[in-house]
């Protein structure tokens, strides 16, 4: 595992879940793996226990990481559909703030639809 | 649990007066900041019971101190802003004598410490370098085996390089859960980076305890050119420049034109919450 942080690049927690989960995602980390407790992340880092503990415990809570009481914090097992599942959560996210968008800007849902479908064309043409 | 549990502590020194109530959580980095004269060190001698007169109640990882003074008094740790000791005596000359006052000195990790930080033992520590003797002060506190370490302006003064060191050696001793770091500072960029939990002290109160991240996540630095009526309605420590305002916000989307929004870092936090105070 590597993490580094920047001091302008957003919220320390968030540098960290991004880069454990990319991390996991590109196989760099291996399910089963152990990851550093959360004091060793703290000191090792430099930054606070809370905000270690606030990045392990939201990967916990996604399901990117467990942890075993007393022994340590370690990188969950994937199964190819629920890789696919967390995709498809995110992709609805991004898409529900996108419409979230549209409403607030007085874009009507079959303009909405057409821009979509463009999109989705364009990409579909390009590969 | 908390490490410290300060209940209506009171202490009255010439026209000073000092009250206290204050939750530091054991397991955790508090940062102590105040301006001079707040009464950050009075109330870190109060907690070592280097106060005479003082009323209220203190209770140490859960233990209050009337009938627990043995157990206590070796429980607690302190690194004063200057030495306790006389500073003409040898390093290790102090190092017997604290050897001799604390059973649970812990030799070993005093030699490996003196080691690692290079202080040379048969050196006065007169003639340490002023980083040299905060990090030996330090030293012995740790080597005291404590699980509350109390800290009145452990990096002030220091170079950047000898703050780091000591950062870490609290960070290290925080590796322990069962734990407790109090320090007061004017560094305020060594919270940025470890402090879990912030209080902010004004004329003898505790005027504000909150999480860390919590605090500096619920505001934002607002820079901008000139007030809207709405901007000043939400503006917390207006401070006036040639090129125009700056000042905290609970909103954390504010509009306006020209306008540059921020997370606060604590100094910055700091210094609009105090500004806020004054105005009022």
């Amino acid at each position: 595992m590597h993490i580094h942080l920047s001091l302008q690049a957003g919220s320390i927690y968030e540098q960290i879940e991004y880069q454990i989960r990319a991390q996991i995602y590109s196989g760099e980390l291996k399910p089963g793996e152990m990851l550093p407790s959360i004091r060793t992340l703290a000191k090792e880092l430099t930054i606070g226990i809370i905000t270690a503990k606030r990045a392990y415990d939201d990967l916990i809570a996604e399901g990117m990481l467990y942890s075993v009481p007393g022994k340590g914090v370690f990188v969950a097992e994937r199964r190819e559909e629920e890789l696919i599942q967390g995709k498809l959560e995110k992709l609805k996210e991004k898409l529900s703030s996108a419409k979230k968008f549209a409403d607030e800007n007085g874009i009507s849902p079959e303009q909405f639809q057409k821009i979509f479908w463009e999109i989705s064309e364009e990409n579909h043409e390009r590969s | 649990m908390n490490g410290l549990e300060i209940n209506d502590l009171s202490v009255t020194f010439k026209t000073f007066r000092l009250d206290a109530t204050l939750q530091v959580p054991q397991g955790c980095i508090t940062g102590l900041i105040g301006r001079n004269g707040a009464g950050k060190s009075t109330l870190i001698k109060a907690i070592m019971r280097q106060q005479e007169e003082m009323s209220g109640s203190i209770l140490y990882d859960g233990l209050p101190f009337k009938g627990n003074e043995r157990e206590i008094l070796s429980k607690i740790a302190c690194v004063f802003d200057s030495p306790h000791f006389n500073v003409f005596c040898k390093a290790e000359i102090i190092i017997k004598f604290y050897r001799k006052i604390f059973s649970s000195f812990d030799m070993e990790l005093c030699r490996s410490l003196m080691e690692q930080f290079s202080l040379p033992l048969k050196q006065r520590v007169r003639d340490y370098s002023l980083g040299m003797q905060k990090k030996f002060c330090l030293i012995l506190a740790l080597c005291q085996k404590p699980s509350i370490l109390l800290l009145d302006e452990p990096t002030s003064g220091i170079d950047p390089y000898d703050r780091g060191s000591i950062v870490e050696l609290i960070q290290q001793f925080m590796l322990d859960e069962t734990h407790t770091v109090l320090f007061s500072t004017h560094i305020t960029e060594d919270l940025d980076k470890i402090a879990d939990y912030i209080a902010i002290m004004q004329e003898g109160k505790i005027d504000l305890f909150e999480q860390k991240d919590a605090l500096l996540e619920e505001y934002r630095l607002v820079q901008c050119p000139y007030l809207t009526e709405k901007l000043q309605e939400e503006a917390i420590g207006v401070r006036k420049s040639m090129f125009g305002y700056t000042f905290l916000t609970k909103n954390r989307e504010p509009e306006g034109e020209d306008i540059l929004v921020k997370s606060p870092t604590v100094e910055e936090f700091f210094i609009h919450f105090l500004g806020e105070e004054e105005q009022k």
